[in-house]
This record gives structure tokens, C-alpha cells and sequence, in this order.
């Protein structure tokens, strides 16, 4: 049963797909039972799997039984779980948990009659996730990228506001000029080296004092899939389908989305930098690390510039996200010789995830129950709202950075990682991002805290042609939410605190994975 | 904006361009991709997979369609995942065009035609399509099922089949190929072919082998040995994979034609 583990972690929400997909469109009311149940089995798997790599090493999976004794390394498909990924799996699993209690009784008022379907894609979703982060094969992540963007296009595109259908629309174009850039990336390195297995491709480009890595096919490859995965994470000049596409979501996809999709994509990047090129291969051969850092330092100041531009909450939260990319990905090409900035960036999916999960799920509550799709229709939400609002403040704080929040020691090790590389323009992007996190989420402390709700029923000119635009007229007179959606908030808080508190042994078994990597290097 | 366009387009062109420049010769027996990767030297550097291919697959599964084992059998998580690229499609259509408020009379008798050509062009259309949708029915179960032996298999196949559904709802209407192929139908259909090809999986892993590791399957599977078993359940999983396309191949269309009415089509 344990040997199973790495193949249950993507097979349980595939089951749960089909389960819901032949039996939901009966009874609604089966849909969320078997989603959290084949959730759960993930999250089982996920840190069974995450305890055998704490205490033997990597675990390694083939598909269909082709290991390296019956066959050649690479002939079937392998699962790979290090101490990384292995934290990845953990958090996907736990934000999909999360997400899939807050989508109780959202699901059914934001898409009507196809409840079903929606948590068919939803679950197919996560199991796109889970196998991005899971597989240890080139070709295989392609087609698990697949899964996971078709999904998500269909969950932008299924709410009621024609918005989102644009969105999602902008969004395939981009999509799947970015899933094709990654293959034509593939299909460069299966030409020079004759293997779709990460870690066989890792032998072939190093072997012999990496002759065959010095091939400039090999070298365009690594540019197209970065391209390709630049485009995926809303890096800064590729970003442009990403605010639109979360915040005209129904709020449950942009609750699923936001967290993960660009955190997954993050995931993948360093996964390729260093388990398939090699750190050394990277930084030493290819020494980009300036030119990248900088683009990182234009994204986080562009970010966090067009999030203080934004009037509408939801807007403003994923112009954050593009800052936060910004952030990962300056942090990953950081290079300094310890592979502070590497810790940093992967400690950092790791608290982002949940940092925008908290706020996404927040933001929804505001505007959904009050209308508060502008940051001014806040006033006096305190009072009215205040486990939400807490439940709020502690995403915001996190995003500024404040102590014992998992935003502050990202920052932490990601400046630390700046410093000691001498970035110094990172580690002022930084700062300076900060503060203006602080200025904007202080803006909306003070307008939530002082502010008078404007007049009842304001907002509704925007309402009619948003997704809340039919649900009326109960959220005028605005109460606390529903227990259904404050529990996955204030679980998202206290992880986000948690996660801060206990950042130590986090810190440590990051490092224990990425140290010999970078050893290899020199 | 137009100028942004172009020197992107350049800078990608002349990228690729400049790839090219290190790439094996056309046809090279020798290249990575068909002999493995070799340092200056000529040493291999791991073995080659494709050579594994080449030499193994007919002792390994005894399949003398190399592709075939491949697809189904090396490479079957992919191709799994492939399929579910599929029917998350079919899920993705039906999510955002189906129309579900006014569906009452969905399968009802199919509106009556009046436009001017008629019943005098639905004879002829008519009568061919009657002949014709039976031998290609026929024609794509054949590809399915020799996918080992030819060219062929699930995916062609099934896209054979549900070709073959459109046809009749192209020259009649959609209505009568929905009477038959009800909604209900092929939205269960989509999930069954999935689940036969993740069954086969989940068998061996109860089978305490790896997920998809069809070998084991010769205790379930008369008269197999461990590589006869892995022929046979290939032929399994593209039928399941078959059924998967069928289906929404003809949900794509059922709801595209119909603005996700279902009523009437083209």
C-alpha cells in the first residue's frame, strides 16, 4: 500500500472526477461528499509519501511497472517526490480541501444546474496539479499542463459574467502559446539528447564535462521552456491574461486558481533549472542570473504600482500575484552561493499559496455578501463582518510582511538571498514592494475600520453585470458569512500563521533537498 | 502594437533558426533520438530508450505495432491523461454552452423540416448516409481493435465513430441522432472509457504491481501468460479510450451545432 502512495496522490481525484461525473448529475447532493473524500486521500498519500522521503531520501515511482530492472531508465514514466515536491503535494492538497469546503453552497448558486461538472473540472484540475508536481518526465508534465489549463479555462469561463468568458478566452490564447513554446522546448532536448526522463536528460547534458549541454539547441530549448512556463506563471511582460482571468472568475475557480496554478508553474521552473539543466548548467554555463533578476525586479515594481492603480479589490489582488511571481522567480535566479534566494523562492510557493488563498477567499466573501467589488464600498466592514475582516487582515499582513506571519520570513531568506548574491536592486524591489503593500492594505484597514458603508444597495450598476448580479437583493443587509465559508478562512489564517511560527523545520528540509543540488554544481 | 508583434515573431524565428544549427542530420541513424545519446567519443552516455523500443517491445509484450506499445503501454499514464484532455473537454463545452433551463422537450420529436430543398434532398442524403454510416461504424470498430496490427486505435477510431453519429445528425437532423445517442448516453459513455482504461490500472495495483503494470493481469485474464496479458489489456484500454472520444466527439458537436440546446442543429 505505501509503494502505492505517489500514484493515489494523482489518481484518487481522477476516480473522484469520474464518480461525480457518472453518478453527480443524479443527485447533486453526492458532488461534495465524494470531492472532499478523494481530497483527503491525496493529502493522506501526499504526506505518507512526504514522511518515507523525510526519512529514506526521493521516492521513485514507474508507471505501468517499467523501472530501471526490467527496462532503460526512461522507457515508462516516472514519479519523483524529494523533499520539495513533497511539500508542494501538501500544499495543494490542503488549499484544494479548503477551497472545496468553501464552495459548499457557493457552487450551486454560481453555476446553477451544473454542479456537477463543475466539480468534475475541479477535481481534474487539482489532478492536472498534482501531476505537474509529481512527475519526474518532460512529456508528461506537458500533458498534465494540459489537463490543468483546459480545466481552468472551462471554471474562469463558466460563471455568468460574460466577462470571465472573455477573460478565459484571452487566457487560452496565451495558454496555449505557452503550453506549445514548453513543447517545441521538449521536443529540442528529446532531439539532442535522446530521453524524456528529467533525470536521465540531467545525465546526458552533464556527462563528459557537459559537451552536449554546451549545444546551442539545447540552449534554445531552455528558452522556450521558460518561455512557455513564464507565460503559465504571469511573469511580468507575459502577465497580461492573468487579472482579468481571476477576478471575473466565479469566485470558487478564482479561490482554486489563484493559489495555484501560478505557485504549480513556479514549482515547475526551478524543478527544470535545477533537476534538469543542473544549477551549474544554469548559473555557470548559461549566467543569465542578471538579466533575469532584473526582469524580477521590473515585475515585482510593475505589480505592486498597478495593484495601487486598482479600484476594484479582487483586481487589486492579482496584480499582487503578479508582484509575488516577481518575487519567486528573482528569488530562484538569484544565485548566490548558498542557494538562500532558491530557499527563499520555494518557501515562498509554499506561503503564497496560502497568503493568496486567505485573501482570495476573503475578497470573495466581501463582494459576494455586501457588494464590495470597489475597494471604497468597504466602509465600516468591520463591524458588520469582523471574523471576515480578521481572517483578511491576517492575508494582508502576511503580503506586507509583518513577524509572525509566513510573508515576513519569505521576504526574509529572499533578501538574505539578495544580499549575499549582491542584488541589491532585488532586495529594494523588495522593500520597496512592501511598503507599497503596506500603503495599499492600510488604505483598506482605514476604510474598513473609520469608513461609513455608503448607502444601501451601492455597487448595484456594477452588480447586474457581474456573477452576483442574480443573486439578489439578501446581501443588503450584510451579516457575518456562513460557517461554511469562514472555517476555510480561518483555517487559511492560522496556517498562514502557523506556517511563520514552524518556519525553522520547513526552512531545514528545503535546504537538505536543494544543498546537494547545488553541490553537484561546485 | 503591430511592430511588438513582428519583433517577437523575429526574435522567435531567429531563435529557432539558430537551434537548428546543432541539430542531427535529417534521417541520422546515429542521432540521440534514434541510437541514444553519445559524448564526442562515441561512448553512450545511459541506454537508449528507443533502441529498447526497437529491440524489446516484441519479447517484452508482443505487440507488432511498436507505436502501440508505446502509446498504450511505456507511455499509458500519458496516454490516459491524453484521454482525460478529451473529456475534460467535453466537460469544458457542456459547463459553458449547455443550456439547461429549457430542456423539457430536448429529445422530443425532431421540428418539422420546411425549408425549400426539402424532402426532395433528404432522399438522396438520406438514403446515402444509411448505407454509408454502417460500413464506417463498422470501419472504426476494425481500427479500433487492430490498433496493435496497423495503424490505429482508440483515438483514430474513436473519432471514426463518433464521425459517424455527426454524419446522421449532419443529414437528418440532430434530433434523431440525439433520440438514440441521448445526452444522457454519452455523458456516461465519456466517464466508462475512462474508467476502463483507469480500471485496468487500478487492477494491478490491486494486484500489488505499479499502477498500469497490465502484466499482472494474467491471473484475471484466461489463458494469458504476463506478456499476452499485456497485449490483451492494450486492446482494452483503447477501447476505453475509443468510447471516450466517441462520445464527445459527438457532445462537441451535438452542443456547438445546437447552441447547447440540444433541440435542433444545423
Amino acid at each position: 500500500m505505501a509503494d502505492q502512495f505517489p500514484a493515489i496522490i494523482v489518481l484518487a481525484p481522477l476516480f473522484g472526477a469520474l464518480i461525480v461525473g457518472l453518478a453527480g448529475s443524479r443527485d447533486h447532493r453526492i458532488c461534495f461528499p465524494v470531492v472532499l473524500v478523494s481530497l483527503a486521500v491525496s493529502l493522506f498519500a501526499s504526506l505518507g509519501v512526504f514522511l518515507q522521503v523525510l526519512q529514506s531520501g526521493p521516492v521513485s515511482y514507474f508507471m505501468s511497472g517499467w523501472d530501471t530492472e526490467k527496462s532503460v531508465l526512461g522507457a515508462g514514466i516516472e514519479l519523483r517526490i524529494d523533499a520539495i515536491n513533497g511539500l508542494v503535494l501538501i500544499v495543494i492538497a490542503v488549499v484544494s480541501i479548503l477551497v472545496s469546503i468553501f464552495s459548499i453552497r457557493r457552487a450551486g448558486e454560481e453555476t446553477t444546474e451544473k454542479t456537477p461538472q463543475f466539480y468534475v473540472l475541479f477535481l481534474l484540475l487539482t489532478v492536472g496539479i498534482f501531476g505537474m508536481t509529481v512527475t519526474n518526465d518532460a512529456f508528461n508534465l506537458f500533458v498534465l499542463v494540459e489537463v490543468s489549463s483546459l480545466t481552468s479555462y472551462a471554471l474562469i469561463a463558466m460563471g455568468k459574467a460574460r466577462r470571465g468568458t472573455m477573460a478565459a478566452f484571452n487566457y487560452i490564447l496565451m495558454g496555449t502559446v505557452g503550453a506549445s513554446f514548453y513543447l517545441l522546448g521538449v521536443g529540442y532536448l528529446y532531439l539532442k539528447t535522446g530521453t524524456l526522463n528529467m533525470g536521465h536528460i540531467h545525465e546526458v547534458l552533464t556527462a563528459n564535462g557537459g559537451e552536449i549541454g554546451r549545444s546551442p539547441s539545447v540552449m534554445v530549448a531552455f528558452v522556450m521552456i521558460l518561455v512557455g512556463l513564464w507565460i503559465k506563471m504571469a511573469f511580468f511582460p507575459l502577465y497580461g491574461w492573468l487579472p482579468n482571468a481571476y477576478s471575473y472568475a466565479p469566485s470558487t475557480s478564482g479561490c482554486i486558481l489563484a493559489p495555484l496554478m501560478t505557485k504549480v508553474s513556479v514549482y515547475v521552473m526551478i524543478r527544470v533549472m535545477l533537476g534538469v539543466f543542473g544549477w551549474e548548467w544554469v548559473f555557470g554555463h548559461l549566467g543569465w542570473n542578471h538579466a533575469v533578476v532584473w526582469l524580477a525586479v521590473i515585475a515585482i515594481l510593475a505589480g505592486s504600482v498597478l495593484a495601487l492603480a486598482q479600484r476594484e479589490l479582487k483586481k487589486m489582488l492579482c496584480y499582487l500575484i503578479v508582484a509575488e511571481v516577481g518575487y519567486m522567480v528573482g528569488g530562484a535566479w538569484l544565485a548566490d552561493s548558498e542557494g538562500w534566494g532558491m530557499t527563499g523562492a520555494i518557501y515562498h510557493i509554499l506561503a503564497d499559496a496560502f497568503m493568496t488563498l486567505c485573501l482570495f477567499i476573503a475578497a470573495s466573501i466581501l463582494v459576494k455578501r455586501c457588494k464590495a467589488r470597489r475597494i471604497e464600498d468597504l466602509g465600516g466592514m468591520f463591524k458588520k463582518m469582523p471574523v471576515t475582516m480578521t481572517g483578511f487582515i491576517i492575508g494582508a499582513l502576511a503580503m506586507i510582511g509583518i513577524p509572525p506571519t509566513c510573508g515576513f520570513f519569505s521576504k526574509f531568506y529572499l533578501i538574505r538571498g539578495g544580499i549575499e548574491s549582491g542584488h541589491w536592486e532585488f532586495v529594494a524591489a523588495l522593500i520597496l514592494s512592501s511598503l507599497i503593500n503596506a500603503v495599499l492594505f492600510f488604505r483598506i484597514f482605514e476604510i474598513a475600520f473609520f469608513g461609513n458603508k455608503p448607502a444601501e444597495g451601492h455597487g448595484h450598476e456594477e452588480g447586474e453585470t457581474s456573477e452576483q448580479g442574480s443573486i439578489g437583493e439578501q446581501a443588503l443587509s450584510v451579516r457575518e458569512a456562513r460557517l461554511s465559508t469562514l472555517i476555510p478562512l480561518l483555517v487559511t489564517a492560522a496556517i498562514v500563521i502557523l506556517l511563520g511560527v514552524f518556519n525553522g523545520p520547513v526552512i531545514a528540509v528545503i535546504r537538505s533537498a536543494i544543498e546537494p543540488l547545488i553541490a553537484v554544481g561546485g | 502594437m503591430k511592430w511588438f508583434a513582428l519583433i517577437a515573431v523575429v526574435i522567435t524565428g531567429s531563435l529557432l533558426i539558430y537551434g537548428v544549427s546543432d541539430f542531427p542530420d535529417w534521417g541520422d541513424a546515429q542521432s540521440p533520438a534514434n541510437a541514444g545519446a553519445k559524448s564526442s567519443t562515441g561512448e553512450p552516455i545511459g541506454e537508449s530508450v528507443s533502441q529498447f523500443y526497437i529491440t524489446e517491445t516484441g519479447r517484452l509484450t508482443h505487440v507488432p505495432n511498436l507505436v502501440t506499445a508505446v502509446l498504450a503501454d511505456y507511455r499509458g499514464y500519458d496516454t490516459m491523461f491524453e484521454t482525460v484532455v478529451i473529456f475534460a473537454a467535453g466537460m469544458a463545452i457542456f459547463a459553458i454552452l449547455r443550456v439547461l433551463r429549457e430542456d423539457k422537450h430536448t429529445l422530443g420529436p425532431p421540428a418539422k423540416d420546411t425549408t425549400a430543398d426539402g424532402d426532395h434532398g433528404r432522399i438522396i442524403v438520406g438514403t446515402t448516409c444509411k448505407i454509408l454510416i454502417p460500413v464506417i461504424q463498422l470501419f472504426s470498430l476494425y481500427v479500433v481493435a487492430h490498433g496493435h496490427y496497423s495503424p490505429g486505435g482508440g483515438f483514430q477510431g474513436g473519432v471514426m465513430l463518433g464521425a459517424s453519429f455527426i454524419l446522421l445528425a449532419v443529414a437528418k437532423d440532430l434530433g434523431s441522432a440525439l433520440t438514440w445517442f441521448t445526452e444522457k448516453r454519452f455523458m456516461t459513455l465519456a466517464c466508462v472509457g475512462i474508467l476502463i482504461y483507469a480500471g485496468f490500472g487500478l487492477m494491478a495495483q490491486f494486484l500489488q504491481r505499479h499502477f498500469l503494470d497490465y502484466g499482472v493481469l494474467h491471473v484475471i485474464l484466461p489463458k494469458t501468460d504476463e506478456v499476452m496479458a499485456r497485449s490483451h489489456s492494450m486492446l482494452g484500454v483503447e477501447i476505453g479510450v475509443a468510447f471516450t472520444v466517441t462520445a464527445i466527439m459527438f457532445a462537441i458537436y451535438a452542443n456547438l451545432s445546437s447552441r447547447g440546446e440540444l433541440k435542433r442543429g444545423l
